[in-house]
């Protein structure tokens, strides 16, 4: 792939066609460009698009989205497919977190308690996974468990907690002109980026989701690897929990369910997130970068259809078909490397 | 009374042939059995009808969930299929009369199962690739569809025959259901189209190699999967009168857990649809045994989770320890060989030197 651009980026205009018409089908190719054609008209005609405002509002909408895909993409990554716990694991923590500030723990204890109940939550999924369950079958059942317990828990009400409070700057604060949650969408990108390129870690994360078997006879069991990218995954999701929390002054176990953004759940939003952005689901191939990439994607599309006036049926819509097409384009691209799993 | 005998001789053979099968009816008993003696309304003929009730929808998603698995794959999309389902038929029974809303709402549900199928075989994608991507496609049909609205018949009692009690404990719903697990289930185990898909799901490579293709047996699968999705989502629209282009998703895991319960396997080509059924009938007491004991249903979603858990937990144990036994069994096997080329040697050096 590296190769490919490289030689994509230094030659001439018409030998870059020609490479083009060359490496790809022509189902592709028309997909593409019919895709780009909409996207460029509906960039053109949509009322005040092109505004700085309106761009820092789009990368505002993808941060939440973009948080948690980027924790999904190292499970994606290492081979586990994804985890449909992810937006319950949010509503877990929304609770833990609104809980403890209307107790009045202050913020940094809340924070702390919030990250280790999602720590156990991703550790739980991460260890059965790791011992040979399906990744979406347990999760699927976590997801059952944790909605329960927050439900539970809180009762089935609103939690809320009273202004001023400690976490008021991650939920509506902002920096050189750009909101908290913005910076931290883009730090965390940028963090988890560098840990995948040069950390040990991360090179054993793509090392196992790419040849499991070659990842086992080096020493490299996918028993810890489950666990260590679930507890990611898990806290990523709580982080995206309290800083919604905070902005909210409140928690709901609904939140993230169909209610939240425009776009039906969370959950499968995020999946959509990772996947649009050019992932390989079935592991070792990709990065965290494409799935910031892939959020911040969705959302200008999001925005597009917005300022166009159009409800929240054909929205999802296009998510899904955005989806569904991004599924084909690369699996016809990448036919015959990684046919069969 | 002599094929009585034949015909219970054959199904003990079954059930002691089938240790998963065993597993889930003792299951089924025992929720049973505990709500039953803890509840003095739950053992009653209404009940019957109650369980007969759910069953209808439940065990649709069962099968169809069963039915993916045993073919290795599983359909994400289910839920939402359903709700799209839901909603056509509530919106066109007022214009067409429910019989015809009914078959357009079954006919494009299992024309998108077909669909699907033939992606998935065509692309060679995972169907959890491609069913979360028609997941949130088909949810956004069905908001379209519905214009973002709850749908709603004007006059409610159009489809009051699809509950009409029939021979005690059924309705027309459940005994359509019936019949389409009897078909299903005569398809599955006596015709080759359904041998092929346990062959896809338990072994691919060695089906793939020896000439079955994997287009036909996808097709079918999702094909009959978007069929019982369709008809499940009908029959929960017709008798609330209402659909949301939201709603159905609980359907999912439900139906899961009844196919793990019916011991399916998740590494396919495992299950069958009589354990379905028993699966969903234990999901049914549970669910209908603590709508009884007044459980709000957030709780019902805990105790569905925790059962997929422990259900996972005992079926990835149980291929732990068979591994394990199996390694033994190897080592023990080399070591019994070793020894005993070794005991010839040393005969054979002894009788030369003899």
């Amino acid at each position: 792939m590296n190769t490919t651009a490289n030689v994509y980026a230094s030659a001439s205009p018409a030998s870059l066609f020609n490479r083009i018409i060359q490496n790809h089908s022509p189902i592709v190719i028309v997909l593409v460009a019919l895709f780009l054609a909409v996207f460029l008209y509906g960039m053109v005609t949509a009322p005040n698009f092109l505004t700085l405002f309106n761009l820092k509002t789009i990368v505002r909408d993808a941060a939440l989205v973009g948080i948690m895909a980027i924790g999904l993409t190292f499970v994606t990554l290492s081979g586990n497919f994804f985890l449909l716990s992810m937006k319950e694991t949010a509503a877990l923590s929304i609770i833990a977190f609104a809980t403890a500030m209307s107790a009045g723990y202050g913020f940094e204890l809340s924070f702390l308690f919030t990250m280790l109940i999602a720590l156990a939550a991703g550790v739980l999924q991460g260890a059965l996974i790791g011992l040979g369950g399906n990744p979406i079958v347990v999760t699927l059942g976590a997801a059952g468990l944790f909605f329960g317990v927050a439900s539970w828990w809180s009762e089935n009400l609103v939690v809320s907690f009273r202004r001023p409070h400690g976490a008021e700057w991650l939920g509506s604060g902002s920096l050189f002109g750009l909101p908290n949650i913005t910076i931290a969408f883009i730090l965390i990108s940028i963090t988890a980026e560098i840990v995948l390129r040069y950390s040990t870690f991360g090179r054993q994360v793509y090392l196992i989701g790419a040849n499991r078997a070659a990842g086992k006879a080096t020493g490299h069991e996918n028993f810890s690897m489950a666990i260590k990218t679930c507890a990611i995954a898990s806290i990523c999701s709580a982080f995206v929990a309290i800083a919604f929390s905070a902005q909210v002054s409140s928690a709901h176990v609904n939140y993230f369910s169909s209610e939240f953004g425009s776009s039906g759940d969370m959950t499968i939003l995020v999946i959509a997130t990772v996947m649009v952005g050019g992932n390989s689901i079935m592991g070792g191939f990709g990065s965290t970068l494409r799935s910031s990439l892939g959020a911040v994607f969705i959302s200008t599309v999001d925005n597009m259809m917005v300022l166009h006036g159009f409800n929240s049926g054909p929205r999802v819509l296009a998510v899904g078909l955005m989806i569904v097409f991004s599924i084909i384009v690369f699996a016809l691209v990448r036919r015959g490397s990684r046919a069969q799993e | 009374m002599d094929t009585e005998t034949g015909m219970f001789t054959r199904l003990k053979n079954a059930v002691a042939h089938n240790p998963d099968l065993a597993f889930a009816i003792l299951l089924a008993v025992c929720v049973y059995g505990y709500f039953a003696f803890t509840n003095e309304f739950f053992a009653t003929h209404r009940t019957v009808y109650a369980i007969m009730e759910r069953f209808a929808v439940l065990g649709l998603v069962g099968l169809a969930l069963t039915l993916c698995i045993i073919a290795g794959e599983i359909d994400l999309s289910i839920g939402s299929n359903a709700a799209l389902a839901a909603v056509i038929v509530v919106r066109f029974t007022d214009s067409l009369g429910a019989e015809t809303a009914l078959l357009i709402a079954v006919a494009t549900s299992t024309t998108i199962g077909l669909i699907q199928g033939y992606f998935i075989a065509y692309l060679r994608v995972r169907a959890i690739v491609l069913t979360v991507g028609t997941l949130m496609l088909l949810r956004g049909v069905a908001l379209f569809a519905a214009e973002e609205k709850t749908v709603m018949l004007t006059d409610f009692t159009v489809p009051d025959f699809i509950s009409e009690k029939m021979l005690g404990y059924f309705s027309p719903a459940s005994l359509l259901v019936i019949l389409t697990f009897v078909l299903v289930g005569l398809f599955m185990n006596y015709t080759r189209f359904g041998r092929e898909i346990y062959a896809i799901g338990g072994a691919r490579k060695e089906a793939l190699a020896s000439g079955i293709s994997l287009k036909r047996p996808m097709i079918i699968v999702f094909a009959i999967s978007g069929f019982c999705a369709g008809l499940g989502g009908v029959i929960i629209g017709l008798r609330s009168g209402t659909a949301q282009a939201l709603g159905l998703q609980y359907l999912l895991l439900a139906g899961t857990v009844a196919a793990f319960i019916g011991g399916v396997s998740i590494l396919g080509g495992r299950g069958g649809v009589i354990g379905a059924a028993i699966g969903t009938l234990t999901v049914n007491f549970l669910n209908t045994g603590l709508v009884f004991n007044v459980t709000p249903a957030f709780m019902v979603q805990l105790y569905l989770g925790i059962l997929l858990m422990v259900v996972i937990m005992f079926q990835t144990g149980s291929r732990i320890f068979d591994d394990h036994q199996r390694r033994d069994q190897v080592m023990r096997d080399v070591d019994r060989r070793r020894e005993m080329f070794l005991e010839k040697k040393r005969a054979a050096a002894a009788s030369g030197v003899g």
